[in-house]
C-alpha cells in the first residue's frame, strides 16, 4: 500500500465516519419504515454527491478502488447497512461492465439524461443514475426467467425478475439473459423508464428495508448487449470475487456496530447490584464477539491484498471471506441483542435492525448455502496444496 | 492408576432427575391421552380456520399501525373457548389438563409466534394467580374470564413483573436483593396503595386483570415482595405507551403506570402478611418470607417456561415446515433442493431439533405433574372427580367452599409447605432446561430455514423470515437464556457442590 493511498484511504474513512454517524444514524430509524413510508431518496442523492457510487471510476493510481469501496461500505454498513448494500448493487453492477470490457458505459450511465417520465409517480420522482442489480440471487437463476429476442442487430428482453434490487429507484438496469444457441447467459444494459417496464410496489423484506427491492416485469424492451454474447458468466465471475471482500466488509460493519452498542450497554446496565459486563457470562460473550470482529478484519484484510496483489488465488480468499463474515455475523448480532436483552429485541435500540439485517446480507451474492458447496469446485490444484 | 477424585453426588436425586417421566407415568390419569387429543384437534381447527390465513396480515398490519391492537383475533379466541380451556371446573372452566398447554402453544406457534402469544400469555397470568394459592380471589378471577366468555366479552389476564431497571433481576430471588426496583405497594386501610410502572408486559392493553408483581419495601424486595390483582379501569391505572418490537409484532408489550391506584385487600394476591398468618397457622414453617417469595417465583416459572418451550417448538416446526415445502417445490442451481444431499441432512437436523424441544418441555410437564402447580389436579381422584363431576354441583355447592379461608390455608399448606426443595430444583431446573434449550432449537431451525431457501427466505411473503423475527424474542423473555443456564446450574448441579453460590462470582 503506498502512502498516497493509505492517506486517500485514511480520508475517505473519515468522511464516511462523518457521514454514517452525522447523517445515516440520525434518521436511519425512520428509513426502515419504508416500505411503510414513503423512500426518502435524499440520502442516497447525498451518497451519490460524496461520489460512494462511483468508487469504482475512480482513475487515481495510487487508489485502490476495491479496498476503498469496501472500507467505505463497512463503516457505513456499522450505522444502516441498507445504503451500504444499495452502493454494493450498483458497484456490482458497474464491475461486471468493467469486466465485459465495457467501462466506458459507466461515465454514460451516470450521467445520462432522461428524455421522459414514466406514468408511476414514485419511479418519476426517485429515479437516480444508478444501475438496478439482483445481487441477492446467482445471474444464472435470473437468466431462466427473460428471454432474448434479436432482430436487425438490436436486442430485445422479456420476462420476469422477482427481487431486483434498487429496481424503483435506479435509472438503468443490468440483468443476465440467455440468447437462443448460447450456452451461457449475456449481460444486458436497459432503461427502467421505458413503458415496457412494469414494477411491483416494493417488496418487504426481513432487514436492509432501505435499500429498496420490487419485482420487475419487462416486455420486449430494447437493451444494449454488455461485453460479448455468451461471456456474461465470466465477466459475473470475476465481479463477484472482486467485490466479495466488499460483500464481506459490510456483514463486517454490521458485526462491529454490534459488538460496539452491546459493548456500550453492558457498561452502563446494572442488573445483580453491578454492571453486566462485570458477570462473566456477559464478558465473555462480548469478548467472543470482540474476537470475531478482529478476526473478520483480518480476514478482511487478507482478502483485500489478495485482489489488489492479483495473487494467484484470490478469489479463494475474497469468496471464503465473504462466507465466513456472512455467517459470523449472524451469531455476533444475535448475541448483540441478548446483551441488551428485552431492550435489544426494542426498535429504541439498534441491536434488532443489525439481526435482520445481518441474516439478509448472508444471502448477498445468492444462496450462501451452494456458494460454499461451490468452494471446492473453484479451487486449484495449488489452492489446495496452500492450505 | 486414576488418582482424579469426582465431585460427590446424591445418587437417589440424580436418579430422579433422570427419571422423572417414568416416575410420573404411574400417576397420571390415562384419559389426559384423550383430552390431549382433542385439544389438540380443536387448535388445528383454529389454526386452519383463523391463525394462518391471518398470521401474515397481524405482522403486516403491525407494521404499518404499531399502535394497532387485535380485538378481532382476542375476541375470536374468545369465542372458541381458548381463554378458559385450561381453567379448572372448579373455577368455573373447562378444566382441560395443564400439560396439554404446551401441546397447543406449539400447534398455534407452529403457525404464528404472536397468535400463540395472544392466547398463551394469558397463561402465564393464570399460572402467576395460582402460584399465590389465594383460592378465593382465583375462584373470583377465574370465573371472571369464564363470564366474559359467555358474554363475549374477552378477560383475559396479563402478568407484570418486568421493570426498566429490573429485567433479570425480578426473575430470581438471589438477584432481587441488589434490584433496582421501582413498583411500590403501601398499606393502607383496607387495602394497598400501588405506585410505579411496569414495562414489556405482554398483551397488557389487551388484559383485564393483571398480576402486578410489587414491593413493600423496594430496599428490600426479596422480603417484601406481594401480588396484587389490577383490574383495567381502576383508578390510577393507566396504560403507557407500546414498544416497537422485532417481532412477534401482534402481541403487544405494554407499559403500565401505577399512580396512587389502590387495590382493595380483597385484589391481594399475597404479600408478606399473609405468609405471616399462614406462618402463624403452621406454628413452625419450614421456609422464610424470602423462600416462599422465591417458591412462589419458581412456581410460575416452573410452568410459563414449559410454556415458552411450547412456543419455540412451534416455531422450530414451522420454520421446518417452510423449509420442507420450498425444497420439494423449488430447484436451484439446475434441481430441485430436495434432491441435494446436504437439504435432506439439514431438513433431517431440523426435524430433529423439533423433536428434541419437544421432549423438553413433555419432561418439565412431568415434573411439574409429579411436584409441581399441576400435581393435585392429575391425582387421579381428583382428576375424574372433576371429569365427572356435574358443572352444577360445583358451581353452586362447591364453589361457595373455595372463598373460605381455611381452603386457601390448605391449598398453601399442600403446595407450599408440602413441596420439597428438591421437588422445587427438579421442576425449576427441567423447567430452564427447556426454555433454553427449545428457544436455542427453535432459533436454529430459523437459521436452517433461510439458509435452505435462500433469498426467498429473506422475503415477508415466504414467511420465514417471520418466524426468524418471532424466535429471537423466546431466548430472551421469561429469563434470558444466561439466566435460565446459571438457574438450571443452581438447581440440578450447583446443589451437589458445598460452598459453590450460583450468583456470586
Amino acid at each position: 500500500m503506498t502512502d498516497n493511498f493509505s492517506e486517500e484511504l485514511k480520508l475517505l474513512e473519515n468522511m464516511s465516519r462523518n457521514f454514517a454517524e452525522n447523517e445515516l444514524l440520525v434518521s436511519k430509524q425512520e428509513r426502515d419504515n419504508y416500505p411503510f413510508t414513503s423512500l426518502d431518496t435524499s440520502i442516497f442523492k447525498k451518497a451519490e454527491e460524496l461520489g460512494y457510487f462511483n468508487l469504482l471510476q475512480e482513475e487515481s493510481e495510487d487508489i485502490s478502488n476495491l479496498a476503498s469501496l469496501a472500507h467505505a461500505l463497512k463503516i457505513l454498513a456499522k450505522e444502516d447497512a441498507s445504503l451500504a448494500t444499495a452502493i454494493f448493487a450498483h458497484s456490482l453492477a458497474q464491475m461486471t461492465a468493467l469486466q465485459a470490457g465495457e467501462g466506458a458505459l459507466l461515465p454514460n450511465i451516470s450521467g445520462a439524461e432522461i428524455s421522459y417520465d414514466r406514468s408511476d409517480s414514485e419511479f418519476a420522482n426517485n429515479s437516480l443514475p444508478f444501475v438496478a442489480f439482483p445481487c441477492f440471487d446467482f445471474p444464472e437463476e435470473i437468466a431462466k426467467g427473460l428471454t432474448v429476442r434479436k432482430q436487425k442487430g438490436k436486442y430485445y428482453l422479456t420476462g420476469e425478475v422477482e427481487y431486483m434490487v434498487l429496481g424503483n429507484l435506479a435509472n438503468w438496469a443490468l440483468l443476465p439473459a440467455w440468447m437462443e444457441g448460447e450456452e451461457n447467459y449475456s449481460f444486458f444494459l436497459f432503461s427502467l423508464r421505458e413503458d415496457k417496464v412494469q414494477m411491483s410496489s416494493a417488496l418487504l423484506s426481513l432487514g436492509l428495508r432501505a435499500c429498496p427491492v420490487v419485482e420487475l416485469k419487462i416486455k420486449d424492451i430494447e437493451a444494449r448487449l454488455v461485453g460479448k454474447s455468451g461471456e456474461g458468466i465470466n465477466y459475473y465471475k470475476a465481479a463477484s470475487e472482486l467485490l466479495s471482500p466488499s460483500a464481506a466488509a459490510i456483514s463486517l460493519g454490521v458485526m462491529k456496530g454490534a459488538f460496539k452498542e452491546a459493548l456500550e450497554y453492558s457498561k452502563q446496565r446494572i442488573q445483580g447490584g453491578r454492571e453486566i459486563i462485570n458477570w462473566s457470562e456477559v464478558h465473555m460473550i462480548l469478548s467472543q464477539m470482540a474476537i470475531q470482529c478482529k478476526t473478520g478484519e483480518m480476514l478482511l484484510e487478507k482478502a483485500l491484498q489478495e485482489c489488489e496483489k492479483g495473487s494467484h488465488g484470490y478469489s479463494f480468499s475474497a469468496r471464503t471471506a465473504a462466507l465466513q463474515l456472512q455467517e459470523i455475523a449472524c451469531e455476533v448480532v444475535s448475541n448483540g441483542i441478548q446483551v441488551l436483552g428485552g431492550n435489544g429485541y426494542m426498535k429504541d435500540y439498534g441491536q434488532e435492525k443489525r439481526f435482520r439485517d445481518a441474516h439478509q446480507l448472508k444471502v448477498l451474492l445468492g444462496h450462501h448455502p451452494l456458494r460454499k458447496i461451490a468452494m471446492l469446485n473453484l479451487m486449484e490444484n495449488e489452492e489446495f496444496r496452500g492450505l | 492408576m486414576n488418582n482424579v477424585k469426582m465431585p460427590s453426588y446424591d445418587v437417589k436425586q440424580e436418579l430422579e432427575d433422570m427419571t422423572v417421566s417414568l416416575q410420573a407415568l404411574q400417576y397420571l390419569p390415562r384419559w389426559m391421552l384423550r383430552e390431549t387429543q382433542e385439544v389438540m384437534e380443536k387448535t388445528k381447527k383454529f389454526n386452519r380456520e383463523v391463525i394462518r390465513p391471518r398470521s401474515q396480515e397481524l405482522d403486516q398490519k403491525m407494521h404499518e399501525d404499531p399502535d394497532y391492537l387485535p380485538w378481532d383475533f382476542i375476541k375470536e379466541a374468545n369465542r372458541r373457548g381458548f381463554y378458559t380451556l385450561f381453567i379448572p371446573k372448579l373455577f368455573g372452566g373447562k378444566g382441560y389438563n395443564l400439560p396439554s398447554l404446551s401441546y397447543v402453544l406449539e400447534e398455534m406457534a407452529s403457525e404464528c409466534a404472536s397468535m400463540a402469544n395472544l392466547v398463551g400469555v394469558h397463561w402465564l397470568g393464570v399460572a402467576t394467580l395460582t402460584s399465590s394459592w389465594n383460592i378465593r380471589l382465583m375462584n373470583k378471577i377465574m370465573r371472571d374470564v369464564a363470564e366474559g366468555e359467555r358474554k363475549g366479552e374477552p378477560r383475559i389476564i396479563s402478568l407484570a413483573i418486568t421493570e426498566s431497571e429490573a429485567g433479570t433481576d425480578v426473575e430470581e430471588v438471589e438477584l432481587l436483593k441488589k434490584a433496582r426496583v421501582g413498583c411500590h405497594i403501601k398499606k393502607v386501610k383496607g387495602g394497598r396503595v400501588l405506585n410505579g410502572r411496569k414495562i414489556f408486559i405482554s398483551n397488557g392493553h389487551l388484559s383485564t386483570w393483571h398480576m402486578v408483581i410489587g414491593y413493600e419495601d423496594v430496599n428490600r424486595p426479596e422480603k417484601t415482595m406481594a401480588m396484587v390483582a389490577v383490574r383495567t379501569g381502576t383508578d390510577g391505572f393507566s396504560f403507557g405507551g407500546k414498544e416497537k418490537k422485532m417481532g412477534q409484532k401482534g402481541c403487544p408489550a405494554s407499559e403500565l403506570i401505577f399512580e396512587d391506584c389502590f387495590i382493595p385487600e380483597e385484589n391481594v394476591c399475597f404479600d408478606g402478611e399473609q405468609i405471616d398468618k399462614f406462618s402463624r397457622w403452621l406454628g413452625q414453617p419450614q421456609r422464610s418470607v424470602e423462600e416462599y417469595n422465591s417458591q412462589v417465583i419458581n412456581y410460575v416459572l416452573s410452568t410459563s417456561r414449559a410454556g415458552v418451550a411450547g412456543f419455540a417448538t412451534g416455531v422450530a416446526r414451522g420454520a421446518y415446515l417452510e423449509a420442507l415445502r420450498f425444497a420439494t417445490e423449488e430447484e436451484i442451481g439446475g434441481k430441485k433442493l430436495i434432491d441435494y444431499e446436504w437439504v435432506r441432512c439439514q431438513l433431517a437436523e431440523m426435524y430433529k431439533n423439533v423433536a428434541l424441544a419437544r421432549l423438553s418441555y413433555v419432561e418439565t410437564n412431568y415434573a411439574n405433574s409429579l411436584y409441581g402447580m399441576f400435581r393435585l389436579l392429575q391425582w387421579k381422584p381428583m382428576f375424574y372427580f372433576l371429569k365427572l363431576a356435574p358443572q352444577q354441583f360445583l358451581d353452586w355447592v362447591v364453589s361457595p367452599v373455595l372463598n373460605q379461608e381455611v381452603v386457601t390455608k390448605f391449598f398453601r399448606n399442600l403446595y407450599l409447605e408440602g413441596q420439597k426443595d428438591d421437588e422445587i430444583q427438579r421442576t425449576s431446573g427441567w423447567a430452564s432446561l427447556s426454555k433454553f434449550s427449545a428457544s436455542d432449537l427453535g432459533m436454529r431451525n430459523c437459521q436452517l430455514a433461510l439458509d435452505i431457501m435462500g433469498r426467498a427466505g429473506v422475503q415477508f411473503d415466504q414467511r420465514a423470515e417471520k418466524f426468524l423475527r418471532d424466535s429471537k424474542l423466546l431466548q430472551i423473555y421469561e429469563g434470558t437464556n444466561q439466566l435460565n443456564r446459571l438457574n438450571l446450574f443452581d438447581c440440578l448441579i450447583g446443589r451437589d457442590l458445598p460452598g459453590v453460590a450460583t450468583f456470586d462470582e
